[in-house]
């Protein structure tokens, strides 16, 4: 588990997203990395039952369960600016059984799919993210496997992301924030993924090309 | 006084006049109370004259209180006395029995007095000790405590003697028993060793290792049986024994795993012979029933099978390089071109047939019994691994699984990390990788030796080190020559096949002040696939610089050796290090002769 950037690629104009995800791994391949099967991310979100919710209305917490290919035996649960959990496959089953206490909220469920790329050190995942059938944007993973503190390597990571994503490059996630020294883990991974669902979740659907 | 009045008091005494008698006209007549005197004498009758004196003091005090009545009623009272004697009977008179008693008393004392008073004149009589019987010697009260010591242990004696005699009587009879070996205790010594049940009216009993961790799926029930073929009126047989086990048919006999190594490779025809050479069965301990012997070459036979079983169907499963030929007992595989390793099970039933092939001559050096050893070793690990607590969920909910495979999903393995988890050589490729490391050990210990036997200057000397893995063997080859104290050189050779090994070796200072001398430089054996060998070695050489080589090659014949070395080191005169690349493959090398320039 090394330390990972999770950014949006924003679509080409006058381009879909496929052909867009087509032009990242076109470069990608150029570059030299090998193709190494694909990956995906999902996250279902629950909100607190009303049930038991407090008299004063207290707004219920949202809640995000995600999977990871990456790690195919774990699932990960986590709240927006709270604690990460990560059990195993056996937690959606658990999920079932808590129906009284998190519902689920209807229509949310967001993944995204794409290639794996394997770049010497850097692991590369171009993914679409889809909302339903719709297309709605695209993500990119970039992990340095070596490092497992961020401060040490967002330079490396940064100049890597430069030379493919080109002026798209973000800045330093959230994540890496403040905790300059601690050592990365899968849960980081997932919260930037979560806030990058929730980011396109709010944005507007992607205005369909329009046809020439 | 005179001042004052005089009050009159008048005092009523509390207590009325008894009523005797109520007239019939009202009026009552009293009882007359009892006057002083009657009273004393009421209390007088009332004196035991027989208590002890502190009573008497006690009547005497009560009688106080009438004391002053005494004078006035003695009086009175001598006047009843003589009035008592005419009027009332002499039994209703009160002071009767004080007289009595007082009289008798008095006839007492008197009869004491003359005694005493003749006593002390010794005239006529005297008084004399009462003799008595000598007292008995102060009694020793330890003795008394050994009599009754004694008396306590005759006693518990008694009881265990008793108990005694039962134990020996009841033994005596099981050894008269055991000459008759009775069906029952020949059963419980049985069930010592192998787990039995009852079915209906059936004994059965179990031989599988299931309950050892076994999924083999024999079942491995043998049967329990009466011997009633007993002729009662002949003599009984020395080794009779009235229980006999029933085995299944199929583990009869005895069976080994037969593991051996060839050259050559064999005919096709000659796949699947059955090789049975009888071999001698291990010596059953002596005194240990034949029902012992024989249920544990059964399971011996149950044993060999499913070590057979399962590395038949490894060989069938795994894709390998090569593949493995399974031919009805035997699995041929191959480690190496132009090596043949080959597994095979020889089950050898107690038919009559069998003892044909008995003369069939094997060569026994082509068994290799530290891998039919390693393979039942193997197997138990796999045994003991099923049954172990990696496997067994603790707490009892979590599911089923290695331990860090429940593991890896709260901790966020990801796949290499699950893959290297599961890594699990099966037995047959862990049996490959032991043949193949016998086989280059004692290739490699051939090599060093004709080396060392060829090559006089410099000395070639291997030790090989006792402890060795498996995989894993180590060598120390010591190159020395003479007269050079600081060029002998300790090789740690260690190698796993197909992997490089680097070594370091100690640095090597070099004295220039001892120039005289030969410097050595290492001698390197390089060797590329299309066989040349080169050994460099410098002689005398005084001049450092620029000074001329003698090369000597060395070309020999090496059929199975496949070490390939190559080393790097450099020209500096004052060389500190040498390193050493050492990486043995799998080729083999032609002929290769010994020359010198």
């Amino acid at each position: 588990m090394g330390v990972t950037c999770v950014s949006q690629m924003p679509v080409a104009e006058g381009k879909s997203v496929q052909q867009t995800v087509e032009l990242l791994t076109r470069k990608l391949e150029m570059l030299g990395a090998e193709k190494q099967g694909t990956f995906c991310v999902d996250c279902e979100t629950y909100h607190t039952a009303a049930s038991t919710l407090g008299s004063q209305g207290q707004t219920g917490k949202l809640m995000y369960v995600m999977h990871n290919s990456e790690y195919p035996l774990s699932c990960f649960a986590l709240f927006e600016n709270g604690p990460c959990l990560i059990a195993d496959t056996n937690f959606d089953v658990l999920m079932v059984k808590l129906k009284g206490f998190f519902q689920s909220a209807k229509a949310s469920k967001i993944e995204t799919r794409g290639t794996r790329y394997q770049y010497c050190d850097f692991l590369v995942k171009v993914g679409t993210v889809t909302m339903g059938p719709s297309a709605r944007g695209i993500s990119v993973e970039v992990e340095y496997g070596p490092c497992v503190v961020a401060s040490d390597c967002w330079s490396l990571l940064l100049e890597f992301l430069q030379s493919f994503l080109g002026s798209h490059t973000p800045g330093a996630p959230a994540v890496f924030g403040n905790r300059h020294d601690v050592v990365y883990g899968p849960a980081d991974t997932m919260v930037q993924y979560m806030e990058l669902f929730n980011k396109i979740r709010k944005q507007q659907q992607v205005p369909v090309a329009g046809i020439r | 006084m005179s001042g004052v009045r005089a009050v009159r008091i008048s005092i009523e005494s509390a207590c009325e006049k008894q009523v005797q008698e109520v007239g019939l006209d009202g009026t009552e007549t009293y009882l007359q109370p009892l006057s002083m005197s009657q009273n004393l004498a009421r209390l007088a009758q009332r004196i035991d004259f027989s208590q002890g004196s502190g009573s008497e003091e006690e009547e005497a005090a009560g009688a106080e209180g009438d004391a002053q009545d005494w004078a006035g009623a003695g009086s009175s009272a001598d006047q009843d006395d003589d009035e008592g004697l005419v009027k009332f009977q002499p039994s209703l008179w009160p002071w009767d029995s004080v007289r009595n008693n007082l009289r008798s008393a008095l006839t007492e004392m008197c009869v004491l007095y003359d005694v005493l008073s003749i006593v002390r004149d010794k005239k006529f009589m005297t008084l004399d000790p009462v003799s008595q019987d000598a007292l008995p010697p102060k009694q020793n009260p330890q003795t008394l405590q050994l009599m009754s010591k004694k008396k306590s242990l005759a006693g518990a004696a008694q009881i265990l003697l008793k108990g005694a005699e039962r134990l020996t009587k009841s033994v005596t009879e099981n050894q008269e028993n055991k000459l008759q070996r009775d069906f029952n205790s020949e059963l419980l010594r049985l069930r010592q060793h192998w787990k039995l049940r009852k079915v209906g009216d059936k004994i059965l009993g179990d031989l599988s290792y299931r309950s050892a961790g076994s999924l083999f799926p024999h079942h491995g029930t043998f049967e329990v049986i009466k011997n009633t073929d007993l002729d009662l009126d002949k003599k009984i047989p020395e080794d009779y024994c009235p229980l006999d086990v029933q085995i299944p048919s199929d583990l009869e006999g005895s069976a080994y795993i037969k593991v051996s190594i060839q050259k050559q490779s064999p005919d096709i025809g000659d796949l699947g012979t059955v090789n049975l050479f009888k071999r001698p069965l291990p010596k059953s301990k002596p005194g240990s029933p034949h029902w012992q012997t024989k249920l544990e070459a059964a399971q011996n036979v149950l044993l060999c099978k499913e070590i057979f079983a399962q590395l038949s169907r490894e060989a069938v499963q795994i894709k390998s390089q090569i593949p493995h030929i399974v031919v009805k007992n035997q699995i041929i595989s191959q480690p190496f071109p132009n090596l043949q390793l080959s597994i095979s099970l020889c089950h050898s039933s107690n038919d009559k047939k069998s003892q044909k092939f008995a003369t069939e001559k094997q060569s026994p050096e082509d068994h290799l019994y530290v891998l039919e050893h390693n393979l039942h070793l193997l197997i138990r690990e796999f045994h003991k691994q099923t049954l172990s607590s990696i496997m067994m969920p603790h707490p009892a909910s979590a599911p089923f699984g290695h331990k860090r495979m429940r593991l890896s999903g709260p901790q966020a393995f990801d796949k290499n990390e699950i893959n290297s988890l599961q890594s699990s050589e099966g037995l047959l490729e862990k049996i490959i990788k032991q043949a193949k490391h016998i086989f280059l050990r004692s290739r490699t210990a051939a090599t060093i030796d004709s080396l060392a036997s060829r090559i006089e200057d410099p000395q070639i000397q291997a030790h090989w080190s006792n402890i060795n893995d498996v995989y894993e063997s180590s060598v120390k080859v010591l190159i020395t020559s003479q007269g050079y104290e600081q060029i002998c050189k300790v090789i740690t050779l260690s190698y796993q096949e197909q992997e490089l090994q680097d070594f370091l070796l100690s640095q090597f200072v070099m004295d220039l002040k001892v120039a005289a001398k030969l410097w050595f430089s290492f001698p390197v054996i390089s060797v590329k696939t299309f066989q040349k060998v080169m050994f460099y070695k410098t002689p005398n050489g005084v001049i450092f610089v620029g000074h001329s080589k003698k090369f000597i090659g060395i070309k020999w014949k090496v059929e199975t050796l496949f070490i390939k070395w190559s080393c790097l080191f450099s020209r500096n005169f004052d060389l500190k290090l040498l390193f050493l690349k050492i990486i043995i493959r799998k080729c083999v090398f032609s002929t290769l002769s010994a020359f010198t320039l």
